[in-house]
């Protein structure tokens, strides 16, 4: 069996509890991690849950991430501890974890990843100003297209909205989730998961793939456009200057970056921290150096370092505080080193990193 | 175009390119002053930040100069590298700096001659591309 369909009773969240729940009650899992309000706000944050009454606050559809889930799910997946994890979590999440579990960052073993098809988020201002006009934001946000252009940039450029890799997908596209979702087996620990808690086989409904076309033949025609602005506009280096001209380094990109993997960046370390002798020889040379320096330098280097693992979820963009559009610069660079390296980041955890790989002629001739 | 003289940074490996360098001079072969080099232990041990660096300070050119696939000293050291340049040329040529600034050539140690040739051809293809993009721009 690979297709369920939930039926949801104007209420597509109690629809997913009721399935986290029910691997909870039957032991198939120890620990389910996921998107649940506090109760101080209304922004979910990720949260591991092991009792079912618990499970009240999660809400994995609410069209908003404060940041990417995979740093969280992969410390919980940080090592084998020999329990049943179950993550669920964006595609941009899921693919992120990927790129970490081949790292050797975390261990994708003893888990159980669920991924949602996933129609983008808000920035987080913007979810909980939206939430004032609309109490039930989540509902209202599957059936109406307009909230779904509150989006992010980076979100609305995404053609990767579909999880792959996954486990379980919980389906939106050619439903009406205030009627139902669907819920899809992607490997045997999926159809397994789907039998164990009593799911019934069912078709898929008839518009579902005719949905997903049209999502992606917009967002292709967004990600086209984001593309060519983003070379445009930092298509020289006097451009680029411009581009980053706010920047403050203050690095908020590197952390809220998920394939930004190194445990110690060199960006904290004593190779940036330049003595006054250092400042005041680049000052002679140039006549005049901007403080703090060495910012271009930082995000060439950020580029030359995860560009082949980016996963184009935007939150370099959220957490600017210069808000420069980090995000579309890292896209379009992206896009180019993964095309030259014939690699997608989460395509595949058995895919090697295209920088281990050095043995083939390929792709890079010398000279 | 006679006032412009660029500024070529080449990293070389001990063992192969450096040793050609080496030969060159022993023999007397001369190539342009425009060179600065670097000797390092392996191509294998340049990071992507001393190429990002070498051309955020200004130089015109970095020219890479490892064993041939096959003879370096630590097995694949020389191969990591290609994969690296090629990772690199492809950022910044994105950022206005043409990719024939960045050029990777396999020279062994016997190879005086080969040296001297790479040396003249790459300034020679340096200069008649100008300077920089760096030169224009102040490096924030």
């Amino acid at each position: 069996m690979t297709y369920a369909v939930l039926k949801t009773d104007g209420n597509p969240q109690a629809a997913i509890r009721s399935v986290l729940r029910g691997l909870l009650s039957a032991k198939l899992v120890d620990a389910v991690m996921v998107a649940a309000r506090t109760p101080y706000s209304a922004l979910p944050m990720p949260a591991l849950c092991s009792d079912p009454a618990k499970l009240e606050a999660a809400d994995p559809l609410a069209p908003v991430a404060p940041f990417n889930a995979a740093r969280q799910a992969a410390s919980l997946l940080r090592h084998d501890s020999g329990r049943r994890v179950a993550v669920v979590l964006r595609p941009c999440e899921v693919r992120a974890l990927v790129e970490l579990a081949k790292l050797r960052q975390c261990t994708l073993e003893n888990s159980i990843l669920i991924g949602i098809e996933c129609l983008g988020r808000m920035e987080n201002s913007v979810y909980l100003e939206t939430l004032k006009e609309v109490p039930d934001l989540t509902i209202a946000f599957y059936q109406s297209s307009g909230y779904q252009d509150r989006v992010t940039t980076a979100c609305q450029a995404c053609l990767a909205f579909q999880p792959a890799t996954v486990d379980l997908a919980i389906r939106l596209l050619g439903h009406d989730p205030a009627d139902s979702i669907g819920l899809e087996a992607l490997t045997d620990k999926g159809r397994s998961l789907l039998g164990a808690i009593g799911m019934t086989p069912a078709q898929p409904p008839d518009g579902r793939e005719a949905a997903a076309a049209v999502t992606l033949e917009r967002r292709r025609q967004r990600r086209a456009a984001l593309l060519r602005d983003a070379g445009d506009q930092t298509g020289s280096m006097v451009k680029l200057q411009e581009y980053f001209a706010t920047c403050l380094n203050c690095y908020n990109c590197r952390v809220a970056c998920p394939v930004c993997y190194c445990k110690e960046c060199v960006f904290g370390t004593d190779v940036f921290a330049h003595p006054p002798e250092v400042l005041l020889r680049r000052a002679a040379k140039r006549g005049v150096v901007k403080l703090p320096t060495d910012t271009t330098m930082f995000h060439l280097t950020r580029m030359a370092h995860m560009s082949h693992a980016c996963v184009a979820c935007g939150h370099c963009t959220s957490v600017c505080p210069s808000h420069i559009p980090v995000a579309d610069v890292f896209i379009k660079v992206a896009a180019e080193t993964q095309a030259l390296f014939h690699y997608e980041p989460g395509r595949d955890v058995n895919e090697p990193i295209p920088l281990l790989v050095f043995e083939d002629e390929r792709e890079e001739k010398a000279g | 175009m006679s006032a412009y003289e660029p500024k070529i940074i080449v990293m070389v490996c001990n063992w192969c390119t450096y040793t050609a360098a080496d030969l060159a001079g022993t023999s007397r072969l001369a190539y342009p002053a425009n060179v600065r080099l670097v000797r390092l232990m392996c191509t294998g041990m340049i990071d992507v930040k001393y190429i990002l660096k070498a051309f955020l300070d200004g130089a015109d050119g970095v020219f890479i100069g490892g064993c041939h696939p096959g003879d370096c000293h630590y097995l694949n050291g020389n191969l990591k590298a290609r994969k690296r340049v090629a990772g690199v040329r492809k950022i910044v040529e994105q950022f206005g700096f043409e990719p024939e600034r960045l050029r990777l050539q396999w020279i062994g140690a016997s190879e005086g001659p080969e040296f001297q040739k790479n040396m003249t051809d790459f300034v020679e293809a340096v200069t008649a591309l100008g300077p920089s993009p760096v030169h224009d721009a102040m490096v924030l």
